[in-house]
């Protein structure tokens, strides 16, 4: 994905996409405010965040295959340290460092060629790579010879790098592929889409709750809506999954549909038990980083199996 | 079997921003590791390119105050670079605030490589006082203080402000006078970037003020009394 990304059409086409979107949505929460004096504050501030997210990841995506990787790397590095922030595993700085370095070897491991085939990211490694962290994680309490309390640090260590890092680190992997800029954009338009369906299917249609333990406000009607946005998404992208035959693509509509609500929902469990609201306050309107990339985090890896499994990278 | 217990961070509710704003800053992974390299390269730097030379030694233990002329912004650098690398953690150069904790890199610069302590010099000195004995009391501190309270603008050494005597009078904390020796024509006030001149840090005996009182008379009898003491450290060479 290096060689000119404007001159790439599915790059274009999201970017002019985006742009639209951005263009109409402020258009419609600016018609809401001033002409039909609406409250339009909750808007305005997620508006103001995509505002400057889409800018932020359509430059790292122009700048080609490392700065991908490189932006998908400190991406996870931050969602790990809210995460870590949130738990309190923060404290240990022996862990924390351990699970950081599992994830900057993702990255690394991505950038890499696989010494083998010569192929761009050392994906075997990748794959791999869980059993040496695990092992580095199980190292720490050994060399500080501490038992009490750690079973909570080594089980926090290993959710933090084993989904957090190398799972959303799948898709710093997919800036490897032949058609890396289809497929990364692909995600990142679909699985917001998915959120922003449920959100207003549930606004409109929603009566029955959907999981009150765990995220209160979502619905049964935000939940199927969203699927049924996610499914015929692939369908209407068409141009950005190429080679998909029939099954891919409802695959892909599967993964993205089901996928993104379980992965808001597993943060909306450990954010749920923690007693807090958000895992971070960077993102102004959303929350932390981890509360943005939830569904992503989920989606990533379960899309990357299935398109090497039927298509190779 | 126990349940787990879950305690977010002290700072977690905070933005990256206000994290490095806020004082007394709460240990962060991150800011401890660029701080150890970034005063790795500036101890490299004061050596190569200052051929800075430390004359005397620093208390190795307990808490204490190093007050020094001030008259660029190497000083505080310089005299980090006579801390012990483990220790720059538990050092605190006041800067102010006015000037330091304004925009985002000197923020970054002071609150992460100098961890620095914003001291409020104008609106609310008392305050930032009360702050600093704060510091020195908690074990093992290192504050760094500049009592002329602005760096010189022609060489000489100005008159000491009366807050290091009310901080330390009636306690047991060392005060180390130090002079520096060299920073003004390395980096006079204006400049861009320092000049490689050479730095000489002369580290002067401990004294404590357990038998003043914190009442005004005493502050300034203690402040010239340490700048008298300064100013012998800067005859001595």
């Amino acid at each position: 994905m290096n060689a000119g990304a404007l001159d790439n059409p599915v790059f274009r086409g999201y970017l002019i996409v985006l742009a639209a979107l951005l263009v109409v949505a402020g258009a419609l929460i600016a018609l809401l405010r001033f002409v039909f004096r609406k409250n339009v504050t909750h808007a305005w501030h997620a508006y103001r965040g995509w505002l400057i997210m889409i800018p932020v990841i359509m430059v790292a995506l122009f700048l080609g295959r490392e700065a991908t990787i490189i932006f998908f790397t400190l991406l996870g590095l931050a969602a790990f340290t809210e995460f870590a922030r949130a738990t309190g595993l923060y404290r240990d700085w022996w862990m924390t460092g351990v699970v950081l370095l599992g994830i900057i070897a993702v990255g690394v491991l991505s950038l890499m060629r696989d010494p083998g085939e010569g192929t761009l990211g050392w994906y075997g490694m990748l794959m791999a790579l869980p059993v040496y962290v695990v092992a580095a994680i199980l190292m720490v309490p050994i060399f500080r010879d501490e038992a009490k309390g750690q079973l909570q640090h080594i089980a926090l260590g290993l959710l933090g790098f084993i989904y957090i890092g190398w799972m959303f680190g799948h898709l710093a992997f997919l800036a490897n592929a032949a058609n890396a800029y289809n497929y990364i954009l692909y995600l990142l338009f679909a699985v917001p889409v998915c959120d922003v369906a449920a959100f207003t299917f549930g606004r409109f249609f929603g009566k029955r709750k959907f999981r009150p333990n765990i995220s209160p406000n979502k619905t049964w009607a935000g939940a199927l809506g969203a699927f049924t946005v996610s499914m015929l998404m692939p369908w209407a992208l068409r141009f950005s999954l190429p080679g998909f035959t029939p099954r891919d693509l409802i695959l892909t509509g599967v993964i993205v549909g089901i996928g993104s609500q379980l992965g808001d929902l597993s943060i909306s469990v450990i954010k749920r038990d923690i007693g807090i609201k958000d895992m971070g306050t960077l993102i102004q309107g959303h929350g932390g980083i981890l509360d943005r990339v939830d569904s992503l985090i989920y989606v990533a890896p379960l899309f990357f199996h299935m398109l090497r499994w039927f298509h190779g990278l | 079997m126990d349940s787990w217990s879950y305690q977010p961070t002290e700072d977690f509710d905070k933005g990256p921003i206000e994290r490095l704003k806020s004082f007394p800053r709460h240990p962060d992974l991150l800011v401890y590791t660029l701080r150890l390299f970034t005063n790795f390269v500036i101890r490299a730097a004061m050596k190569i390119w200052h051929r800075l030379e430390i004359v005397g030694e620093l208390p190795r233990e307990g808490s204490f105050v190093v007050v020094a002329n001030h008259s660029s912004h190497l000083d505080a650098a310089a005299i980090l670079s006579a801390v012990p690398l483990k220790k720059v953690h538990r050092a605190f150069p006041a800067a102010a605030a006015d000037y330091f904790f304004t925009n985002l890199p000197a923020l970054a610069f002071s609150a992460i490589v100098i961890n620095a302590m914003p001291f409020d010099r104008k609106e609310n000195p008392k305050q930032s006082l009360a702050l600093c004995r704060q510091l020195l009391d908690a074990p093992g501190h290192i504050l760094v203080l500049f009592p002329e309270g602005t760096r010189t603008v022609d060489g000489t050494l100005g008159r000491f402000k009366a807050g290091i005597g009310f901080l330390t009078a009636g306690t047991d904390f060392p005060v180390v006078p130090c002079y520096l020796e060299g920073a003004y024509r390395a980096w006079p006030k204006g400049k861009w970037i320092p000049r490689p001149r050479k730095l000489r840090l002369i580290i002067g005996e401990p004294l404590t003020f357990r038998d003043r009182t914190p009442v005004k008379d005493d502050a300034i009898a203690i402040a010239d009394a340490l700048r008298e003491r300064v100013a012998a450290l800067m005859e001595r060479r």
